[in-house]
């Protein structure tokens, strides 16, 4: 079962015996739930003919009883207070409430003291507590996902509503597959130890009625890891399809803002990229730049072999056929706008930030070694004025991440450098990511160089020579799956949480990393899942980052840190 | 996939929590007996389903707003028999184009009866079929209308819109009438795109049956003109006649089929017309204007619209106020126009 077949089920589940002209109200975070997962189309022909957020309903006091309110929220007491305020003044006929995830009692008690006039049909509780933007890929929208970089200390109660929605999430996730799991966590980082406690507490403890599923022999694997075990992969520039949309233009719920891009109509200034929509990207997501480039040439040059037939309109039969053949059309003109407009695009950015340049320093960078070399290209990078702000702020972490023990002088050198190049740097900013995320606190085996295993394979790897310079890059999270494909995570780095325990691998995963996950680290799950090994991982994140994203998330963290020390 | 119902939960702490309200309500000694709540609430319950009467209202002096139960006052407005009828001509579309496949299946058959009522079966369920679709997709754009009607009387107007603006969400309505319509306009797009290829097929056998016809025809001749050029035969000349007849009897099929072809060939435009109105109705899968976070964002920027609309119509309101006093007046009159003017202009720009 893959979770964006199960969030459908879901909703078609909602809406399939309410009979009649329904409205359907979410709040902010089930409307990215819902809108990545079903359409407004399928909503008409469900009869559902009006959609609004739970706050602006309440601005209206229009009464519409011959509609029948169905609500998806998540059970906040936010929420609650504002389905209490609509339950004391009804506007519509019916009221049926479904809440995505676990409810107290407390709250199913005061909603039940609000409906004096008896309109709520029922209450239930559907688990579609996760954006699920691919089928084995998703996410929730953690509003300030950098507080995970804080210790507790510093705002123990975001901290707390921050671990509560992640452990939600993942708890819905479970209820979903309706497996309850074995939990491992990432030794070094608290977060992931804290997330993992209270996800077993939840579902061993607090809730061990609702998960005690039919025991199948092998209990599947969460997994929790940290982002800043792999703070690598984030910054690189990427150039396979989706990581690079989101990498250079930005991807949010499967829609792509092009406002940047240029001047276009309304109904054309976001477009949308989804696999289970669009069969073209489907094909091409995890494809390199070059060979999207040759594809879509294909794509164009089909879609103009049509337009000419179309032209070509002689018999009265021509004419049937293309008013027989016109939505296809027009829906194949539209697809093959999008990715020209957008494959256009990112080359233009590659054009002007010279990303091919910094783009192999970074690969360097992150794959291979020659401090020196790197050193030189580094500076020399710096140097070129047309390198953006942002180019120059990734090399520089880059380098210090994999060479900060290496030549402290030369660190300090490209430190003043950056400051002194951009004017918008904030100073110290790759010094904290080093206290973040600095080979001190990491666990994985970042570039290869500690285990012996992974030594071997580096350098088997540089002999063979690698099919293509940017993208030899592998995130850690690669080799994590290929450890539990073989059976051997180490114990050591990722125990098992209390007394759970796993004899040989499983057969589901779901690994969460806290702070974020990033499209290239997708792709990889989704290719592991394509080579059949037996093993089926799900990945999922507190957001989706790309480097401004991190970027931002360190800044925040640092800014809030200083505030807080100085306090 | 698991779910959880907590309805009866929810049913059990409400119904609590109702005899928990109402004796308290009924609290002055002097009303009837605590009795009196308790039977009513029993039928309240049991009533549940039945919605056309007002609920005991709890004599709660904070709810000033209780009275009666919106519900019971809210009937759905006008336009929902409209929509209701459109679906009514839909569904009663679907069953005519069953018995039109069948019609075409029939008048295909090879067959020795003359198929002139098969033809004309077809036409007329053909004709019915378009001729609803059409009707449909008129009141269908009627459906849209929602905007104040064009009054002369400038004052009426105003208040209209004012009372209308400030009673309603300004678009709650507009967008279910909207959705309704597009619900609509796909479902008669499908329709007429599956009139269409039926159409299509049964022209295309037909051809096929017409020209089978034709070859069998020049066959004849062939041999007809044959067999001119030798003896002329007894058996021969009664060949001719023969052909002949044939000849005659296959023109006259040919020109049949010919008009069939023709008006098929109309309501192939004329169904290609409609297409092209619906087609603007009809929502584009897969785009953005599909996806329900964004139909969702334009509700709320029609929303700030409906509100700046509002205080326009003000603006407008005391303006023309203050003209008719200075039609009366005099000079009073202008200072009051000038500074109207003034602030419509200042509201009347962008104001965030």
């Amino acid at each position: 079962m893959v979770l964006t077949s199960s969030a459908r089920d879901y909703i078609n589940r909602i809406l399939q015996d309410i009979s009649g002209m329904k409205v359907l109200i979410l709040d902010s975070q089930t409307v990215s739930i819902v809108s990545v997962v079903y359409s407004q189309s399928e909503l008409l022909q469900k009869e559902v003919f009006l959609v609004e957020l739970v706050d602006s309903i309440s601005k209206s006091s229009e009464p519409m009883s011959h509609l029948k309110a169905i609500y998806f929220l998540r059970p906040t007491a936010e929420n609650i207070q504002y389905m209490r305020r609509q339950l004391a003044s009804p506007r519509f006929g019916e009221y049926h409430l479904f809440f995505s995830n676990i409810m107290k009692d407390h709250h199913i008690h005061l909603l039940a003291d609000s409906d004096e006039q008896e309109v709520v049909q029922q209450v239930q509780e559907f688990y579609a507590d996760y954006v699920a933007i691919d089928p084995y890929h998703f996410t929730f929208h953690m509003p300030s996902n950098y507080i995970y970089m804080l210790p507790a200390v510093v705002d123990p109660s975001a901290l707390q509503r921050f671990s509560d929605r992640v452990v939600e999430g993942l708890a819905a996730v479970f209820l979903t597959l309706k497996r309850r799991p074995v939990i491992r966590y990432q030794r070094t980082s608290d977060i992931a130890k804290r997330i993992a406690q209270e996800a077993a507490k939840l579902m061993y403890q607090e809730e061990s009625g609702l998960f005690d599923f039919r025991r199948m022999e092998v209990s599947p694997l969460l997994l929790v890891i940290d982002r800043r075990d792999d703070p690598v992969t984030p910054l690189l520039n990427q150039w396979t399809y989706q990581a690079m949309v989101h990498e250079l233009i930005g991807i949010q719920d499967n829609k792509v803002d092009v406002k940047s891009i240029g001047k276009f109509p309304k109904d054309q200034e976001e477009v949308v990229l989804s696999s289970e929509q669009d069969p073209f990207f489907k094909a091409n997501m995890y494809d390199n730049f070059g060979d999207i480039g040759m594809n879509i040439k294909r794509l164009v040059d089909e879609f103009q072999q049509v337009a000419k037939s179309n032209q070509n309109i002689q018999t009265v039969e021509d004419m049937a056929k293309f008013v027989d053949n016109y939505p296809e059309y027009r829906k194949m003109h539209g697809n093959v706008t999008k990715h020209v407009t957008l494959v256009t695009e990112m080359s233009k950015i590659v054009e002007e930030r010279k990303l091919m340049s910094v783009s192999q320093t970074e690969q360097e960078l992150a794959c291979n070694g020659g401090q020196g070399a790197a050193f030189e290209a580094v500076t020399n990078l710096l140097n070129d004025e047309s390198i953006s702000d942002m180019d120059r702020l990734r090399l520089v972490m880059l380098y210090a991440l994999r060479y900060e023990k290496d030549s402290p002088v030369q660190l300090m050198q490209l430190f003043n450098k950056l400051a002194s190049r951009s004017a918008k740097y904030k100073p110290g900013l790759v010094q904290f990511l080093l206290k973040q995320a600095g080979v001190d606190k990491r666990t994985g085996d970042l570039y290869g160089n500690r285990d012996l295993m992974n030594i071997a394979r580096n350098m088997a790897r540089g002999l063979k020579g690698v099919e293509n310079v940017y993208t030899q890059h592998q995130p850690l999270l690669f080799q994590i799956m290929e450890s539990i494909v073989k059976g051997r995570l180490k114990d050591v780095d990722y125990p098992f949480f209390g007394n759970h325990f796993q004899q040989g691998r499983p057969q589901d995963v779901i690994i969460f990393i806290v702070g974020g996950t990033t499209y290239e680290e997708s792709r990889s799950v989704a290719l592991q899942n394509a080579s059949n090994t037996g093993v089926r991982f799900i990945l999922g994140g507190s957001s989706v980052l790309n480097s401004k994203r991190f970027f931002k998330d360190l800044e925040e963290a640092q800014r809030v840190a200083r505030s807080s020390t100085s306090l | 996939m698991a779910t959880r119902n907590r309805t009866l939960l929810f049913r059990k702490y409400r119904d609590a929590l109702k005899s928990v309200r109402a004796p308290s309500a009924s609290s002055p000694p002097s009303k009837s007996s605590a009795g009196g709540p308790v039977i009513e609430l029993v039928s309240t319950t049991l009533l549940n389903q039945n919605r056309s009467y007002a609920p005991l209202s709890t004599e709660d002096p904070g709810n000033s707003s209780k009275g009666i139960n919106p519900i019971t006052v809210g009937l759905p407005p006008a336009w929902v028999d409209v929509s209701e009828e459109i679906s009514a001509n839909v569904q009663r579309a679907r069953t005519k184009m069953a018995e039109l496949s069948k019609a075409h299946s029939e008048a295909l058959m090879p067959s020795f009866v003359d198929g002139k009522d098969k033809q004309h079966a077809i036409e007329s369920l053909t004709h019915e079929i378009t001729d609803l679709i059409k009707r449909s997709e008129k009141r269908l754009r009627r459906l849209a209308a929602t905007g104040p009607s064009e009054d002369s009387n400038v004052r009426k107007n105003v208040q209209k819109r004012l009372r209308r603006l400030a009673a309603t969400g300004p678009s709650e309505d507009s967008n279910v009438r909207k959705n309704v319509q597009r619900s609509l306009a796909t479902d008669l797009q499908s329709l007429s795109v599956e009139l269409r290829k039926k159409q299509s097929s049964y022209l295309k056998r037909l051809r096929l049956q017409k020209e089978d016809q034709d070859g069998v025809d020049l066959e004849i001749n062939m041999n007809g003109s044959k067999s001119r050029y030798e003896d002329v035969d007894l058996d021969n000349m009664i060949f001719n006649e023969h052909q002949m007849a044939k000849l005659k009897k296959s023109e006259a099929f040919t020109v049949e089929r010919e008009k069939e072809i023709q008006q098929v060939v109309e309501s192939v435009n004329e169904l290609a017309q409609i297409m092209k109105d619906l087609s603007v109705l009809v929502i584009d899968q897969g785009t953005i204007v599909d996806r329900i976070d964004y139909n969702i964002q334009n509700v709320a920027t029609t929303v700030e619209d409906g509100l700046k609309q509002l205080q326009k119509v003000i603006l407008l309101f005391i303006l023309f106020y203050f003209g008719r006093e200075n039609s009366e007046k005099g000079r009073h009159g202008n200072v009051c126009v000038g500074a109207s003017y003034h602030v419509l202009c200042y509201v009347g720009s962008p104001s965030n």
